[in-house]
């Protein structure tokens, strides 16, 4: 009789599970599966939005044309004798122009970048160059902001960890960062970043006798990826924080009391017990801050607008300016494949504690 | 150096620590204040003033016309309304929905728990932007307004992730409780329903909190629905392309005090639930 009841009432539970899941399951059919699954197919079609022109299959053009990559030399420019031209002002050798080298059939490359390995001048063309450009740009913008929240986020998280007066002050001022909007504080940035002295980087570095007080950060393009690096580092840093402060607090004190009365110093502490005891909260933020700086958007598309991309505001870009829906379609899948390896390895690292087993 | 003199310093060493990571916290927000009360003559200045001064007697002046501008803009103060109105939607909704999720998942028995777990947690990573031009497609072809539309495609993040973070909660509730209202003859449902969710009533604000940041901050969407409708666009897509009213040039006193009014409910909340946002935050980010 008892196990019968049980049963029964096991019974009833799933089902109530079933009935207070579906709700969820189906919302996120609806505005994550079904959308997904028609951007797979546009990525396939040369549709464009709002147009009467019919679409058609056109099989991987899309993802060819994003795609497609090559590396020609460029040979030097020939005098009569046979010789290089040096250019007098420089003491450099002159060089063909790109255009000559790269192929123009069935698809025309244009240039990403020219680069020199041991005495040879190459050119790295593309079909796309924007689109090859914005993929690499958004992977240094990822290597470079995680890495340099990691290093800020755990002395950060560190100083909220100690004992002082006002910890709960500085733990809510950590937070203003994370809780302002992107929105604004991209435009809080650019303002401070203006090419002149009205902005105050270019102030602050004219006091301190750096630069010209005009220095053009978000215009020229040697400034502009650590301009956009150094804004997300103070935006997302205390987020960083907060994750390694949770690990922090999961360490017992008492090992630090025990290496204490051993004597290690407290670099020796953090190096050999707080490091290695952190690992895998470490491991989780950080995928967890890859997968969210390689779908940055806001703060490219706020301060940088055209002047240069991240993948998601080419793809945006190429929807809502050219109205490239096929096209666009596919850059989102080619992100999608991109953000779900790093996803796989996240979900890897952190696991999932369930009690069916 | 003797142990005290060592205590000493190192203290000393924490406070200039703080005070430092205080400044580049606090600095950007405190240079929008003052920028946001510069007339546009006082922010043509170079070198910029650190206060706001008048351009030729150098006195510190306040000026006030940015935030009268700002208050006045219809374009804003709709903005406004329209945020309001979409963040609470999607924090009620997303609490509903996601309490149930919530549940199901972190205190009931059923086959395919593992499976759903997975699917909810790789939902909470599901980048936006790959769905964006599906999404576009489908509101246009469906003809649905662009404030519904924000509605219902901002669950796309607040959905998984208050149903993850809720389930967090919900497993740390003693399942004691849970049994001994099911021997006296509860149903399920009477049990989440009656007992558990009460329980569950600090998760569900601290919860709240964050999908309500999330959405009223969110800009993706907002901008891409709206293109074509300015009257439903949200304070992020109004402050990043302010429309003045006056200004010829880009008006960035204006638009730092819109930053500044939109900001500040946010940095209140982050000032009264600082601990449950922190907890809330971890729950949802590192917590299997």
């Amino acid at each position: 009789m008892a196990r019968a009841g049980g049963s029964d009432l096991a019974q009833q539970e799933q089902r109530l599970a079933y009935w207070l899941l579906a709700p969820t399951f189906i919302i996120l059919l609806v505005i994550a599966i079904y959308p997904l699954v028609s951007v797979f197919y546009n990525s396939f079609t040369n549709a464009v939005f709002a147009s009467t022109t019919p679409t058609e299959f056109v099989g991987l053009q899309n993802y060819q044309t994003l795609l497609s990559m090559t590396i020609k030399v460029v040979p030097p420019k020939l005098d009569e004798a046979g010789q290089p031209i040096i250019d007098e002002a420089t003491g450099q050798i002159k060089y063909e122009s790109a255009v000559s080298v790269l192929p123009r059939e069935p698809m025309r490359f244009r240039q990403v970048t020219q680069f020199n390995l041991f005495g040879t001048q190459y050119v790295l063309g593309a079909t796309d160059p924007d689109f090859i450009r914005a993929v690499w740009d958004t992977i240094i913008f990822a290597v470079a902001t995680v890495f340099l929240e990691l290093v800020l986020g755990m002395i950060v998280a560190l100083i909220v960890n100690a004992n002082f007066k006002g910890r709960g002050l500085m733990r809510a001022i950590i937070l203003v960062p994370w809780a302002i909007p992107t929105a604004v504080s991209s435009q809080m940035w650019a303002y401070m970043l203006q090419p002149n002295r009205t902005g105050f980087f270019n102030t602050l570095f004219w006091y301190l006798g750096l630069g010209s007080g005009e220095i053009p950060f978000l215009s020229d393009p040697a400034w502009q990826l650590p301009s956009m690096i150094m804004i997300d580092v103070w935006k997302t840093t205390p987020f960083m924080a907060l994750l390694l402060l949770a690990g922090l607090q999961l360490i017992p004190s008492d090992i630090y009391e025990a290496a204490d009365v051993d004597g290690a110093s407290p670099t020796r502490q953090f190096f050999q017990l707080t490091l290695p005891l952190l690992r895998g909260t470490i491991a989780v933020a950080l995928v967890f801050r890859t997968l969210d700086a390689l779908r940055v958007f806001d703060l490219f598309q706020i301060v940088l607008g055209q002047a240069r991309y991240s993948m998601a505001s080419y793809t945006y870009y190429q929807l809502i300016q050219n109205r490239q829906m096929g096209y666009s379609s596919a850059s989102s899948v080619v992100i999608f494949v991109v953000l779900s390896i790093f996803a796989v390895a996240y979900m890897r690292s952190l696991g999932v504690k369930s009690d069916e087993h | 150096m003797n142990t005290k003199t060592r205590q000493r310093v190192n203290r000393i060493l924490l406070w200039v620590l703080i005070i430092v990571m205080a400044i580049w916290m606090l600095f950007p927000f405190y240079w929008a204040i003052n920028s946001s009360f510069k007339s546009e003559s006082m922010l043509a200045m170079t070198p910029a003033t650190f206060v706001p001064r008048d351009p030729t007697t150098k006195q510190i002046s306040l000026f006030f016309r940015n935030y009268e501008a700002v208050f006045t803009n219809q374009a804003f103060l709709r903005a406004i309304v329209n945020s309001a109105v979409v963040a609470g939607s999607v924090t009620l909704l997303a609490l509903a929905v996601g309490a149930f999720a919530g549940f199901a998942l972190g205190k009931l028995r059923y086959r395919g728990k593992t499976g759903t777990l997975y699917v909810i947690l790789a939902m909470t990573m599901f980048p936006a932007i790959a769905v964006l031009t599906g999404l576009y497609a489908m509101i246009t072809n469906l003809g649905i307004q662009p404030i519904p539309s924000m509605i219902a495609t901002y669950l796309l993040f607040s959905l998984p992730f208050t149903a993850w973070v809720l389930t967090a909660f919900f497993r740390e509730l003693p399942t004691e409780i849970f049994q001994s209202a099911q021997v006296d003859g509860a149903s399920p449902f009477q049990t989440f329903y009656m007992i558990m969710l009460p329980l569950t009533a600090p998760a569900l604000v601290t919860t709240g909190l964050l999908a309500f940041i999330g959405a009223w901050n969110e800009y993706l969407f907002a901008l891409t629905f709206t293109s074509i409708a300015p009257a439903s666009r949200t304070l992020p897509v109004i402050i990043a392309n302010f429309p003045s009213q006056f200004s010829m040039q880009i008006p960035f006193g204006e638009i730092m005090a819109a930053g500044i009014i939109s900001s500040v409910p946010l940095i209140a909340l982050v000032f009264i639930f600082q601990r449950r946002i922190v907890a809330g935050l971890t729950a949802g980010a590192v917590k299997g």
